[in-house]
């Protein structure tokens, strides 16, 4: 369960404690965008081909008419049609999992949850392997058909939790076993009709990978990203609200199911987005708002922003791991995440005194 | 005024130009792939092949010098291309990925299979075509519905073919076709020993308890076809469908091929772990064909469709006559 008056206590270092709130708040959100962009401008040069940040200017620069001299086609596509969106996606990716997994985990008042709770990783995955396995090819179709398997378990979700709203408790299991099922019926697609190279191909999205980051979806993710984030940041007081028990929530005023209603559909939607373009990448959602905290403090109205500029440097920095450990050979990142992430969880428990 | 007047002249002639461009002038091959139109700056000179198959392929046809780099290793090259290959770059001796393959700047991408063409590996056809990269595929993942009596065989001839015209390697096409036809002919001239049909049973390899045989659009279904012999799973349509041993007890082969995977190593790879498998495994330990060991043995990767594929039939052929089942 969460403890917000115990997180208080043992998260925010006395000294910031003592500034005065806004001067702490500001100079932190600073840093952290800081950080942020700086990452996003070293992760751009690492990689498998060298890319210097003046080829990055020379191309921006390009784009804009001014005159330089332009790098040759393969090169600029190379740059900006590869990696920058894929920097672009790590941190929108990274930042949409920690947003949703810290409002699935104030909706849920489980610390353990994160966005797949809601089973839309395992409606992506079966609407992914239709696509592939069945034939319709990779590219683009992938993506879309694992947003088309997203919004359906969505739509059976809601169908289902319309009674009574979404207590976190018929929250959790609904979305357990609709998740379970959709695996299911992944794991019986890629089976019985999956030749070994197809069946291959598809386990690399199903680990996480943001090789296929491209322009669109990345723009698309941004506006949705950003919105829901918003929307999501709009809910502070509610999500504040929430960790304390539903009834608790509805005693101080809040429209419980009306907000939960909003908040899953944006956090469904955001998870939607992000999985149906690099698969199901695990373990930021589950951690970062935890790390969070432990900058923020527990008040949502600082842990969600803070969750999303933590969320997109750590995938920035373990895209750029997975994409270099081993090369030229790309490890899925989802693969890097657990690897990170479950040391670092361990600390965090650690830190709160639970282990 | 007298600037824009030239410019203007100048945009004329080059939507002139262009006009042209889509008429084969001397400069551009293109040959069909798969769906697509392939077109290359003739001859491609930094092709990049996608797979072993590929890579093997563009190497017999002579065509290293003008490779830029090869991807995807599951054995050691055959030796006679052993020379070649070590002249052309290694990207990666896993999946190539869409960086690796930009890198080095391609004007012509080949592959056994479509989905090398995908974001998750190195990009779609359409992205890579307006890079100005030909993406080829071979012909024997794409069948046409139109022509459904042409096979493996055929479709790796018609491959030799494109990739000899987009690689100026015309002369060595031929050659390697001709030599393939030789094959085949000498091949469908057995005199087999039996009258009822042989059935002939292609085990490429056992995963996970699931064993995996050529069906019937195979380079061993073609074989088959070739020899007059009886593919016992041709009426599967699927290259390498993924059986049970039921089924292939169910089906009473009279003769067993292992693919020899040894150099892959996963467990069950080399010809004796197959065997042994077979052995023990009840449901076919008591074929004839296991306990008389009617096996024939030939390289896995000869198998799939490739250059190397004709060796696999003149294997087949040998293997009949030392099993007794043709002259």
């Amino acid at each position: 369960m969460l403890d917000p008056a115990a997180d208080l206590a043992s998260s925010i270092p006395a000294e910031i404690a003592r500034l005065p709130r806004g001067l702490g708040g500001v100079a932190l959100t600073l840093l952290g965008v800081g950080a942020v962009l700086l990452s996003m401008v070293l992760a751009v040069q690492i990689g498998v081909a060298e890319v210097q940040f003046s080829d990055l200017l020379r191309i921006v620069a390009t784009r804009l008419g001014i005159d330089v001299e332009p790098l040759g086609r393969m090169r600029e596509s190379l740059i900006w049609d590869l990696r920058v969106p894929r920097i672009l996606a790590a941190a929108l990716v990274g930042a949409a999992l920690a947003i949703c997994g810290a409002v699935l985990q104030a909706m849920t008042g489980n610390a353990l949850a994160d966005p797949y709770l809601l089973g839309i990783s395992g409606g992506a995955s079966t609407g992914a392997v239709f696509v592939v396995i069945l034939g319709f090819g990779g590219g683009t179709l992938l993506s879309t058909g694992a947003f088309i398997g997203a919004m359906v378990v969505l739509a059976i979700l809601l169908l289902l939790l319309r009674k009574g709203g979404g207590t976190p408790l018929k929250l959790v299991l609904t979305g357990v076993i609709i998740g379970q099922f959709f695996s299911a019926v992944t794991s019986l697609v890629v089976m019985a009709a999956g030749d070994a190279e197809a069946t291959r191909g598809i386990t690399y999205w199903l680990l996480g990978s943001l090789a296929t980051a491209r322009w669109t979806p990345v723009l698309l993710l941004s506006i949705l990203t950003i919105g829901g984030g918003l929307v999501v940041w709009a809910h502070a007081h509610v999500l504040d609200a929430m960790s304390f028990g539903s009834d608790t929530a509805q005693t101080m005023g809040v429209n419980v199911s009306r907000s939960r209603l909003i908040l899953l559909v944006v956090c469904a939607l955001m998870t939607a987005v992000a999985v149906a373009m690099v698969g199901a990448i695990g373990f930021v959602g589950l951690i970062i708002p935890h790390a969070a905290r432990l900058i923020s403090g527990p008040l949502h109205v600082t842990l969600i922003p803070f969750s999303a500029l933590l969320g997109a440097i750590l995938l920035i920095w373990t895209d750029a791991l997975a994409r270099t450990i081993l090369a030229p050979q790309e490890i899925p990142v989802g693969v890097f995440t657990a690897l990170i992430g479950v040391p670092l969880f361990l600390l965090l428990l650690r830190r709160r005194g639970d282990l | 005024m007298q600037a824009f007047k030239s410019k203007y002249r100048l945009s004329i002639a080059f939507v002139a130009a262009t006009c042209f461009a889509s008429v084969s002038w001397a400069g551009t091959v293109t040959v069909e792939s798969c769906g697509m139109d392939v077109t290359v700056r003739a001859p491609a000179s930094a092709i990049v092949t996608l797979d072993q198959a590929s890579t093997e392929t563009m190497l017999g046809l002579g065509g290293a010098p003008r490779m830029a780099g090869t991807a995807y290793l599951k054995t050691q090259v055959a030796p006679q291309y052993k020379e070649a290959w070590e002249s052309v770059p290694l990207l990666t001796k896993g999946r190539p990925t869409a960086e690796i393959v930009r890198v080095v700047e391609p004007d012509l991408l080949v592959a056994y299979s479509g989905f090398f063409y995908s974001d998750q590996w190195v990009g779609s056809r359409e992205e890579l075509k307006e890079l100005g990269v030909g993406t080829y595929i071979s012909a024997v993942s794409c069948p046409l519905a139109d022509q459904p009596d042409l096979n493996s065989f055929d479709l790796l001839a018609r491959d030799f073919e494109n990739l000899g015209r987009l690689s100026g390697q015309e002369a060595e096409a031929q050659k390697v076709i001709a030599a393939q036809n030789d094959a085949i002919e000498a091949a469908s001239k057995l005199r087999l020993t039996r009258d009822e049909p042989i059935k002939v049973l292609w085990l490429y390899s056992v995963f996970e308890g699931t064993p995996y045989v050529a069906g019937g659009p195979s380079i061993p279904g073609a074989i088959s076809n070739i020899a007059g012999v009886e593919n016992v799973f041709g009426d599967v349509n699927e290259q390498w469908p993924g059986v049970s041993w039921e089924a292939i007890a169910d089906r009473e082969p009279d003769i067993i091929v292992l693919g020899d995977l040894s150099e892959r190593g996963s467990p069950g790879d080399t010809v004796e772990e197959k065997i042994a498998m077979l052995t023990t495994e009840p449901g076919v330990s008591f074929l004839d064909a296991v306990t008389k060991e009617q096996f024939i043995s030939v390289p896995g990767i000869e198998m799939d469709p490739s250059i190397r594929s004709v060796n696999t039939l003149n294997l087949f052929v040998k293997g009949l006559k030392r099993l007794g089942y043709a002259e």
